[in-house]
């Protein structure tokens, strides 16, 4: 009776552990990141960039895209494969507008072994900007990007396979302005 | 016989004729008012019905096209709302710094827009110009690309350069 008891509890508990965990897998391997906690900021800032472009749009965006157009091709080809991307910017009149647990509700979200940090330059003068890749399977499934400036808070959170290298040479191309980070970069012109 | 008595009653009657006459004259035309029977008038009322169901046929027909036309020209209204909703500003341009303006998300589109009331249209907008909808997306994905391609590019800076402060400084001092 003992052990028929223990068949009868035991059942149900596997039965739901087989439903959750491939749930829980799913949700912990999704790189798209929680930013509606940075909502309340707007108030504050003098200026505020909130962009949220889903895989369906992303598609509707990719067929505007001219295929003759050399840029146009590539960053078709860039956003061809991803599934989302969400973009908070606030920029701020004065200094210490948003706090440490405005990051921290970032952060907490890109955390190991579902993110790898890649870069955290900290700069008490200029901010700190840390870059977070999620990583399946050897290949980049997402990405995030938070800058954390003393006027300035921007959480970038890109949602599938993003070629990192490519994305980073987009500056100076299609009315994207060319800030001249990169001291070895040419212009598109001289190429 | 008196012929002229059968020509114009004139003379004298033949007695064999007036017998007749009287025989026959029951028969004779009286004039009087002509009453249609009954069911001949129900018979001419059954003939408006076509010309009634013709003119039903027609009023159904304009109120179905001005409920159309009616419908498209809300769709129309939707539309225009939903692209001149405010658009994800310029690339840091230092003017855009002095505006204060907040980027709506692109998912606040009403869904109305994406649903279409005739394929056929549907197809021939999307092969003649691009949807407002698609043109509002690109823009918001561009502006995306952009934010993340400079802060990458500034992460990069950063960590190729650190001592860029210290140059930025002699600049500033020199």
């Amino acid at each position: 009776m003992k052990s028929l008891f223990r068949i009868f509890l035991r059942t149900p508990a596997l039965v739901a552990l087989f439903l959750i965990a491939p749930a829980v897998t799913v949700r912990a391997q999704d790189p798209r990141i929680q930013l509606s906690h940075l909502d309340h900021l707007a108030t504050r800032a003098s200026q505020t960039v909130d962009v949220s472009v889903d895989e369906r749009l992303i598609q509707l965006a990719a067929k505007v895209f001219n295929d003759k157009d050399e840029d146009e091709a590539q960053i078709k080809k860039l956003v061809s494969g991803l599934k989302g991307i969400y973009v908070k910017s606030f920029e701020f009149d004065n200094e210490n507008e948003y706090s440490a647990a405005d990051l921290d509700t970032i952060k907490s979200q890109l955390r190991e072994p579902a993110w790898s940090r890649l870069v955290n330059v900290t700069s008490k003068r200029e901010g700190n900007v840390e870059v977070y890749v999620s990583l399946v399977g050897g290949t980049v499934n997402g990405l995030t990007v938070l800058s954390a400036e003393p006027k300035e808070l921007t959480v970038v959170n890109i949602v599938g396979p993003v070629d990192l290298e490519k994305l980073a040479k987009l500056e100076g191309s299609l009315g994207i302005p060319d800030l001249g980070i990169k001291s070895t970069k040419k212009p598109k012109d001289e190429q | 016989m008196n012929e002229e008595y059968l020509w114009d009653k004139s003379g004298e009657p033949d007695s064999e004729i007036q017998e007749l006459e009287e025989t026959l004259g029951s028969l004779r035309h009286q004039p009087k008012r002509l009453d249609l029977p009954a069911n001949n008038q129900e018979t001419n009322r059954r003939s408006y019905i076509p010309l009634v169901a013709i003119a039903a046929t027609l009023v159904i027909a304009v109120s179905a096209g001005l409920f159309w036309l009616s419908y498209r020209h809300n769709q129309h209204q939707i539309l225009t709302t939903t692209t001149t909703a405010p658009v994800a500003p310029t690339p840091t341009i230092p003017e855009a710094k002095q505006t204060n303006e907040v980027v709506k998300s692109a998912e606040t589109i009403p869904p109305q827009v994406a649903v279409a009331t005739n394929r056929h249209r549907r197809t021939m907008t999307k092969t003649a110009t691009p949807s407002k909808e698609a043109v509002l997306a690109k823009e918001q994905l561009m502006t995306a690309l952009r934010l993340a391609s400079e802060k990458l590019n500034l992460a990069q800076r950063k960590t190729q350069n650190p001592s860029v402060n210290q140059i930025r400084n002699q600049h500033k001092l020199g």
